[in-house]
């Protein structure tokens, strides 16, 4: 899609469910500054319908948005995740969205995203300032 | 045979090989058998202030930080051995600081109940033997736990549970999503997909009280009555029962009761972590509370959280073991790390330690260390080295006590 | 069709069918024939795959297997690592691997079409070629 379009479509409130994911962990032990890292854990995983009907589809870059600190995940279709919303795996970009006010479970906003999903090392710079 | 570390099932089954450099795995999980195989992966350099140098430089200002400190914390040790727990909790009392591990804001409040004997609850053998009624509330063991049904509920035969889950068990799935496990609610078995714990509890006690549920009309007299056919039923909470229950741990006190007023219903915390239980254990029977502990104040609070602690400025020194507080906690707690002198012990490189003022590369327990670990229902196991390391958490422990 | 239906089985091989390897204008064809075909290479006798991408070693497939129960009453049968040395399934490196398909009940003449492993994976890493 063309980047200017991303603009125009609408940002929507979804729920966003935390939990496990095997391969995310399996990734972490192999190294958490690595692409497997990165590619397991910075995933949004949205049912077929609610992708259709927000207009993403698999591959697409979306960004989660909370308390003014967002993140950029890739879309990926899964039939375990929420109805209406989303499901991301157990990690520092769960936790830098989350508070123990909603720590599995919290409202977002999501929208499209241009550019790429955001790394580790960009979240960390963020704690040093 | 050796005992896989990577989750609170803590199977002892775990065979590895090693043959001409290349390492086997029979009969771990997907995760459990990374463990092992990648355990030299992503390995922990010794550090100080984000240089790397030698062990015994890093050993020797991770100690010069302990002793300078006016106010020390201590956390995390649920992945570490119960040998090492007691040095970590020995140095906290010794240097009047606080000690937490990561159930303060995990499953704490459910083993604190258990250990008190509020909560009525059972071994896995025990499960595997006789329970009819499985219920998953808050929990994915697919991911989390992945050998659990396998192993310990649904699927394994048992004394009384001859004849397999078509007809000797009844599994029920309580999530606010369908996960991988809630698929497996097929013939005899019954998935809850609900929004709100609490409502569902209300509505479990209404049927209890004899009137009608006000949601799941069907499903919930029919799970009770499935409860009734048999003296062994169990739950096993996660996470997502912890924060649906928003605190109101004496609600779910009350339900467990009117059950166990029907019938057998035990209750089994079930978590990730594989020592988590163990640590508990140790700070509960020293102190009489699982977590959150001040050796100074000479009590457990919330306040002693170690998020509370980062929250509101109390410590100057973190001594942190065997977890990744910037990856699990929340950022506005986690960032506070950077600004504190931060001691990392661990076997690989996490996020915290990147920005840690001192890095203590460590062994991975269970497979570079050995020692005794406590499942989640409460059995302990032994776990003996593979490939064993002379420089573990217990090493590193004993060296900080020197300096106390 | 009939061919067909015996190549799935294994009871014959596609190269018998001569035409198509032998004469130029089925080249295309036979290309795409062989690669629908390849699954099949990872198939067993049995016409079982496991997709190990999908399998996290939840190991449900090895306990509630009815051979298993039978054959290895105090390994498998009661959730732990099999304890027989062939058995039909185990977990290997964190996947599950078909070790010894002839124990399968899926197998042989008088066979059984009996789907208690692929009933009970949830994320449908296993699957059966039908034929």
């Amino acid at each position: 899609m063309p980047l200017q379009f991303a603009k125009f479509l609408r940002k929507i409130t979804a729920t966003v469910v935390v939990g496990r994911s095997s391969f995310q962990v399996e990734a972490a032990d192999k190294g958490k500054f690595s692409e497997e890292f990165v590619e397991k854990s910075a995933v949004a995983y949205m049912k077929e319908e609610f992708a259709k009907k927000n207009g993403f589809k698999e591959g697409d870059v979306v960004r989660l948005t909370r308390n003014g600190r967002s993140v950029n995940l890739r879309v990926a279709i899964a039939d375990y995740a929420p109805d209406d919303g989303v499901f991301i795996p157990n990690s520092i970009y769960a936790s830098y969205l989350a508070d123990f006010d909603g720590f599995k479970r919290f409202e977002a906003s999501l929208e499209p995203a241009d550019g790429d999903v955001t790394k580790p090392e960009e979240i960390i710079q963020k704690m040093l300032k | 045979m050796f005992t896989c570390p990577g989750c609170s099932c803590l199977c002892d089954d775990i065979v590895v090989k090693t043959e001409d450099g290349k390492i086997s795995v029979r009969n771990a999980c997907r995760r459990g058998a990374g463990i092992f195989l990648n355990h030299n992966l992503s390995r922990a350099k010794p550090k100080v202030n984000g240089k790397e140098t030698d062990f015994d430089d890093a050993l020797e200002k991770a100690r010069e930080l302990i002793q300078q400190s006016k106010s020390l914390a201590i956390y995390g040790l649920d992945t570490t051995t119960l040998e090492a727990q007691k040095l970590a909790i020995e140095l906290a009392e010794k240097k009047e600081a606080f000690i937490d591990d990561n159930s303060s804001f995990c499953l704490g409040d459910f083993v604190e109940m258990i250990l008190k004997g509020e909560l009525p609850t059972a071994t896995f053998d025990d499960v595997r033997d006789y329970a009819y009624v499985i219920v998953y509330w808050g929990v994915d063991p697919y991911h989390s736990l992945s050998r659990h049904l396998s192993r310990f509920s649904y699927y394994p035969r048992g004394k009384k549970r001859q004849r397999g889950y078509e007809e000797d068990r009844f599994l029920v799935v309580i999530d606010v999503r369908r996960t991988h496990t809630a698929m497996l609610c097929k013939k005899n078995a019954k998935f809850f997909q609900v929004r709100d714990d609490l409502e569902l509890i209300n509505a479990f006690n209404q049927v209890l009280d004899g009137k009608a549920p006000s949601i799941f009309p069907q499903d919930i007299p029919r799970v009770v009555k499935e409860m009734e056919k048999s003296d062994f039923n169990v739950i096993f909470g996660g996470l997502g029962l912890k924060y649906g229950l928003k605190g109101n741990y004496d609600m779910f006190k009350e339900f467990m009761g009117k059950l166990n007023a029907r019938t057998n219903v035990y209750f089994i915390p079930a978590g990730c972590h594989p020592n988590m239980r163990g640590f508990n254990e140790l700070m509960f029977e020293k102190t009489g509370s699982v977590n959150k502990y001040s050796f100074k104040d000479g009590k457990s609070s919330n306040d002693f959280a170690f998020y509370n602690l980062l929250k509101n400025d109390l410590i100057d020194t973190a001594l942190v073991i065997g977890t990744d507080p910037l990856n699990s906690l929340p950022f506005e707690y986690a960032k506070k790390l950077a600004k504190i002198n931060t001691i990392v012990v661990d076997p690989r490189v996490s996020f915290t330690s990147e920005i840690a003022d001192v890095v203590l590369p460590s062994a991975i327990s269970g497979v570079e260390s050995g020692g005794t670990m406590v499942r989640a229902d409460g059995v302990r196991v032994e776990l003996k080295p593979v490939f064993e390391r002379e420089i573990n958490d217990e090493f590193i422990l004993k060296k900080l006590l020197e300096v106390v | 069709m009939a061919f067909a239906f015996k190549v799935v089985n294994r009871e014959k091989k596609i190269e018998e069918c001569t035409p198509l390897f032998e004469e130029d204008k089925y080249k295309k064809q036979r290309e795409e024939l062989l690669k629908l075909l390849e699954p099949l290479k990872e198939a067993t006798e049995t016409g079982l795959i496991v997709d190990e991408d999908k399998c996290v070693g939840c190991a449900n497939c090895i306990v509630v297997c009815p051979v298993h129960v039978a054959e290895d009453p105090n390994g498998a049968g009661i959730g732990r690592g099999p304890t027989i040395e062939n058995p039909i399934l185990r977990l290997e490196n964190g996947v599950v691997k078909v070790v010894n398909m002839h124990l399968c009940r899926r197998y042989g003449k008088n066979r059984i079409l009996c789907v208690a492993c692929r009933e009970n994976c949830p994320s449908d890493a296993i699957s059966f070629l039908e034929g």
